[in-house]
């Protein structure tokens, strides 16, 4: 690997960033230097400023104070066209792909070739099948974005960086869909990308990454840097308290549950997109005072499972209660039935961001006393409902009547949660509890939910998150193409082996 | 405070570029802005002003009721013409005060029934209710505009218009203000909507599905059903309006008369700006309506043509929607 | 169904598929535009008023083109500059075209309502050689204004912008996906700016077939709702340019027959319905299809 050398200027050199949003210091005088040919990690919880940081490098937010420099040059980016231009690319959390749009499109789109005044398509699939081959993904230039596996369109994300002949390439959490093995294949490009004297720049809040793929670590946290090394002989656990200001267990193994009766019992279910089947012949069982967790990349029909589970979507099948079938009900009488859900998507179903505290506290709860009284809402009710759930779960808000958005992810988590379980609902299905939510909220998370199965409540748990899973959970379900393909005891669940199922390799 | 501050901000700017129109026609912008005002506010304007008011009000707290849920209802003019129509069909049918009550029951049912259709296109056959609203609209109005022509038309006439009412079905008169019972009426139907939207267990669904539609689907709250009873809740309101207009002077059914005044539209974006709150929404209309009956007097006064302050409005209503964009988008970036 | 009414029919839907094709591009670059019956009003007025004191219909023709462009700027400052509501701005700009158009008649031409003039040079109908001399086609295809040809143009030249001029793959990127087409560097407010106005003298030129093509007058509100026939158009064409002169073509021949039906003793007021209960029906058609598609 390359060695930075004294004469040879950094390729990435940032210097006292400083990024103000209203009252919040983002980035408080943030120093960054990485050598060209280096994969470097930067690291830091939700919040911590590292996409603010990265935002600024590729010129989609302008610095308040701070200088960048290029290979010794200093630049100062308008916007990303610009930062293009200079020969920064960035690959985005959740991809920037145009679904309809051809590999090729997305892949020259604002920088196509043309002919006569036209797009010469001709001439773009060609450059795409010459970077394809030379780098050696699995891609066909026609593919339409939107068909394509993660795996893939991550590749079409990094092709659009190659096409642009970028030098220095950022990610921000690159791996956050992949399987391990497709996230192994992504390091093995990235390596190669860095041979070639390419810069990259590695967002990531997975601890094993940083020493499997960089070469040194910046940490940020609260806009501060806070501490900056080689990774070769680093400390998981020095890591892991930059990043929080104290040491966490984050693979801590909770005791077993006692599983009782049979609470939720899937069969047979299915849902179907088009001639696909998302959710292929599916059953499953959780006892009361059990958590069955479900591993999985994600879209593997994890989503579609829970949404089928809640009503949200119709599926063949059968989904019992207990000993009740609510098949062919609706969410709301799957609920009044003692069903609770905690919904991945924070932002638009689990709540509504403009709405007070208090209302979205009060939903599920609008139809009974005590805040219903004589057909009429009693607002005192609503507020000393929400102020309740507030104090039990040590939600952190301005106040119940502030604005839902005004709380940070993990406090919404934790109002999400804790109206779900004030339900007292027979079984909780809860998908990606902790995802975005900072590592010190985690813990907390985690407790409340082996507190709420021991008081004899059943739980499925999806996740992606591997550790979780595993040490949460009575039992381990794998899902890989819409299928349970494994399924694990708490005492015999690796995560290797789990790793494997979730790749779709299964042992005979 | 801020917000404030910006809707002052925008209406000063109104007010400035109003200026500059007015003075460009020959007129002085002080004189006129005082016309406008008295003209609306003054002894002799009031009663106008009130009388106007009623179904912008009205219209405004109709498509407010299903705006609360995120659901923009575009056929107001059809609900209130249909209304309207059926109003008169009944009451010169029913005779004495039970005709009063026939003719505004029927005016309901009309635009509550004919909404609900527009809503089960949505829910049930897959047409967007802007789109459903929007298009039955104007059907609603054409077969408004032949009834009165053929088989409703008044003989004495060569306009096209229904006959009279007789006078036991016209709605009693406030003393000699033009306004009459529909105002309360018209009131009573705010009232409702706002003890409904902020009290009720269904007007709390409303607002959950104006917050997000996800969010309410997964709350389990049943959106088709919810769909078809605001549209209907809406429409009848809207019908209602329409009854109340042809009960009151002058006493039938004038083709035209309740498009051209764009009660509909002037009330969608006294809804829309307000956001559909109960409060808001009624406050915004009735500015609304005194700026437009402010514009007749000034027309009267300085030979201002009247349009001029419908030309007001419009760009009133555009520097209250930038500055609305504007203050959600500061918000947005903090 | 004879010739002339076919012919009539393609007359009466051009201003519908200029709109239309507005729309579209303004639906392709991720702006609602529902302010397309207010701006196709004000290229009436200004069509009418360039024919008046310009001297020449062409001078109509290109102010009608002009003030539609200038008039749109109103709702793209306020939706992408200053963010405000599209529905909310589309309604009160079609407001304020309903305003401004009547007060200008009476200041500039001193009536109220209707000005027409005899003086008035209208569009001139143009013979196409050789097809008009073909029998039942020369007398549908021939013999209309020029704008009524430039309107078919228009379709396939949008379908290829669209698929294969840079700027058309830059305006899809952008209306798909905002931040994504901004990630890469291009400028998603430029574009919708470029993609209002546009539309805006699209609208214009609709607005001058209507006031000098169809009829040689201006009179308030003339639009009577063809603008929102456009939008609807949009919806129901997918915002393709042939999907939208599919549905400009259906609601021209529910016109057609509209009017065949007149002559057979049906009120007028029943044509005037006819383009949005076709519409209506077309569009349960397509959903239910979808619908069936979906569950098989």
């Amino acid at each position: 690997m390359t060695q930075p050398s004294p004469d040879q200027p950094p390729a990435v050199s940032l210097r006292g960033i400083v990024k103000r949003f209203g009252d919040v210091l983002a980035n408080d005088h943030v120093d960054l230097t990485v050598a060209a040919g280096e994969i470097h990690a930067l690291m830091g919880e939700n919040g911590a400023g590292k996409s603010t940081l990265m935002s600024i490098l590729y010129g989609l937010l302008r610095p308040d104070a701070g200088t960048i420099e290029l290979a010794g040059r200093e630049v100062s980016f308008d916007s990303p066209a610009r930062a293009i231009a200079a020969g920064v690319g960035m690959v985005q959390q959740g991809f920037a792909l145009f679904d309809s749009m051809s590999v090729v499109d997305n892949v020259v789109y604002g920088a196509e070739p043309t002919r006569r005044g036209l797009l010469d398509r001709r001439a773009a699939t060609a450059a795409v099948r010459e970077l394809i081959e030379r780098h050696e993904l699995r891609l066909r230039p026609g593919d339409r974005a939107g068909d394509l596996p993660v795996g893939s369109r991550q590749q079409v994300e990094i092709l659009k960086l190659l096409y642009r002949q970028a030098r220095v390439l950022v990610l921000d959490e690159p791996t956050a869909v992949l399987t391990p093995a497709e996230a192994d294949r992504l390091f093995v490009v990235l390596r190669e990308l860095a041979a070639d004297g390419r810069t990259v720049l590695l967002v990531t809040h997975k601890l094993h990454e940083v020493t499997a793929v960089g070469e040194a670590v910046t940490v940020l946290r609260d806009g501060r840097v806070t501490m900056t090394a080689p990774t070769r002989g680093l400390d998981q656990g020095r890591l892991a308290a930059a990043m929080t200001g104290r040491e966490v267990d984050l693979d801590r193994v909770y005791p077993p549950g006692r599983p009782g009766a049979e609470a939720l019992t899937v069969r047979n279910l299915t849902v179907r997109r088009g001639d696909r089947r998302v959710l292929d012949d599916v059953s499953l069982t959780v006892r009361a005072g059990e958590i069955v967790g479900v591993a999985g990349v994600a879209g593997n029909g994890q989503t579609e499972l829970v949404a089928a589970i809640a009503g949200l979507l119709p599926a063949d099948g059968t989904v019992r209660l207990g000993e009740r079938d609510v098949h062919a009900l609706g969410v709301r009488e799957r609920r009044a039935a003692g069903l609770a859900h905690v919904p991945e998507d924070r932002g638009e179903v689990g709540a509504a961001p403009t709405a007070r505290l208090a209302d979205n506290l009060a939903v599920g709860f609008h139809r009974r006393p005590p805040l219903l009284r004589r057909g009429l809402l009693r607002p005192e009710a609503v507020r000393d409902h929400a102020e309740r759930i507030v104090t039990r779960f040590g939600v952190r808000a301005p106040g119940v009547s502030a604005p839902m958005r005004t709380l940070s992810g993990g406090n919404q988590q934790k109002a999400i949660l804790g109206r779900e379980l004030a339900q007292e609902a027979p079984v909780l299905v809860v998908e990606q509890p902790t995802r975005g939510v900072d590592i010190g909220a985690v813990v907390g998370i985690h407790t409340e939910l082996v507190a709420y199965r021991d008081a004899g409540h059943a739980i499925l748990l999806v996740s992606a998150e591997l550790s979780e899973v595993l040490g949460l959970s009575d039992r381990v379900l794998v899902m890989y193409e819409g299928r349970v393909v494994a399924e694990f005891a708490k005492d015999e669940a690796d995560a290797e082996a789990i790793g494997l199922a979730m790749a779709g390799v299964t042992a005979p | 405070m801020r917000g404030l501050r910006t809707t002052a901000l925008a209406v000063l700017a109104a007010a400035l570029l109003g200026a500059v129109l007015l003075a460009a026609t020959g007129a002085n912008p002080l004189v006129a802005f005082e016309s406008i005002v008295v003209g609306a506010f003054g002894p002799d304007g009031l009663p106008d002003t009130l009388a106007y008011a009623v179904p912008v009000a009205g219209m405004a707290t109709a498509l407010a009721i299903p705006l609360r849920a995120g659901l923009v209802n575009l056929g107001g003019e059809g609900q209130l013409v249909l209304g309207a129509i059926s109003a008169v069909a009944v009451g010169l049918q029913v005779p004495g005060v039970l005709g009063i009550v026939a003719a505004l029951l029927a005016g309901v049912l009309a635009g509550a029934l004919y909404a609900a259709f527009a809503a089960v296109c949505e829910t049930a056959l897959g047409v967007p209710l802007l789109v459903s609203t929007l298009l039955l609209s104007y059907p609603a109005v054409s077969l408004a505009a032949y009834l009165v022509r053929f088989p409703m038309r008044d003989p004495g006439s060569s306009l096209p218009q229904s006959e009279q009412l007789p006078p036991d079905v016209h709605l009693p008169a406030l003393a000699d203000t033009g306004l009459t019972a529909g105002l309360f009426l018209v009131l009573a139907a705010v009232v409702v909507y706002a003890v409904v939207d902020a009290r009720t267990p269904a007007g709390f669904e409303a607002r959950v599905t104006g917050w997000g539609p996800r969010f309410a689907q997964y709350a389990g709250i049943d959106r088709p059903r919810l769909t078809v009873r605001l549209l209907a809740c809406s429409g009848g309101l809207a019908g209602l309006v329409g009854a109340v207009v042809v009960l009151g002077f002058p006493y039938r059914f004038i083709d035209g008369a309740l498009i051209t005044p764009q009660y509909t539209w002037i009330g969608l974006l006294a809804a829309l700006l307000a956001a559909a709150s109960p409060l808001g929404t009624l406050l915004a209309a009735l500015f609304f309506a005194a700026l437009t009956s402010g514009g007749f007097a000034l027309e009267r006064a300085t030979q201002v043509p009247r349009e001029l302050t419908a030309v007001l409005q419009a760009v009133l209503i555009i520097f209250l929607a930038a500055a609305t964009g504007l203050l959600r988008g500061r918000k947005g970036a903090a | 169904m004879d010739a002339a009414l076919f012919a009539s029919a393609l007359g009466a839907l051009t201003p519908i598929l200029f709109a239309a094709l507005a729309g579209a591009l303004c639906q392709r670059a991720g702006v609602f535009n529902i302010s397309l019956e207010g701006t196709m009003l004000v290229g009436c007025f200004a069509g009418v008023a360039g024919s008046w004191y310009g001297g020449s219909v062409w001078v109509g023709v290109l102010a009608a083109a002009l003030a539609g462009t200038a008039y749109s700027l109103v709702l793209a400052v306020g939706t992408i500059t200053f963010r405000g509501d599209a529905v909310v701005l589309g309604v009160a700009v079609n407001l304020l075209a309903v305003g401004l158009t009547s007060f200008l008649v009476q200041t500039v031409f001193g009536t109220r309502g209707t000005f027409s003039d005899p003086a008035l040079a209208g569009l001139d109908p143009l013979t196409v050689p050789g097809l008009s001399e073909v029998p039942f086609l020369g007398e549908v295809l021939s013999g209309h204004s020029a704008l009524v040809y430039l309107s078919w143009l228009a379709v396939p030249v949008l379908a290829v912008f669209l698929g294969r001029h840079p700027w058309g793959l830059r305006l899809r990127g952008v209306g798909e996906r905002p931040e994504a087409a901004a990630s890469l560097g291009v400028p998603v407010d430029r574009y919708r700016y470029g993609a209002i106005l546009a539309a805006g003298a699209l609208c214009g030129l609709a607005g001058a077939q209507l006031a000098l093509g169809n009829v040689t007058l201006f009179s308030e509100n003339m639009t009577a709702g063809r603008g929102w026939i456009a939008v609807v158009a949009v919806l129901l064409g997918r915002a393709l340019p042939y999907g939208v002169l599919a549905a400009a073509v259906l609601f021209g021949l529910a016109e057609a027959a509209g009017f065949r039906l007149q002559g057979l003793g049906l009120p007028q007021q029943a044509t005037d319905a006819a383009p949005y209960v076709v519409t209506l029906v077309a569009l349960f058609v397509f959903s239910a299809r979808r619908t069936v598609k979906r569950s098989t």
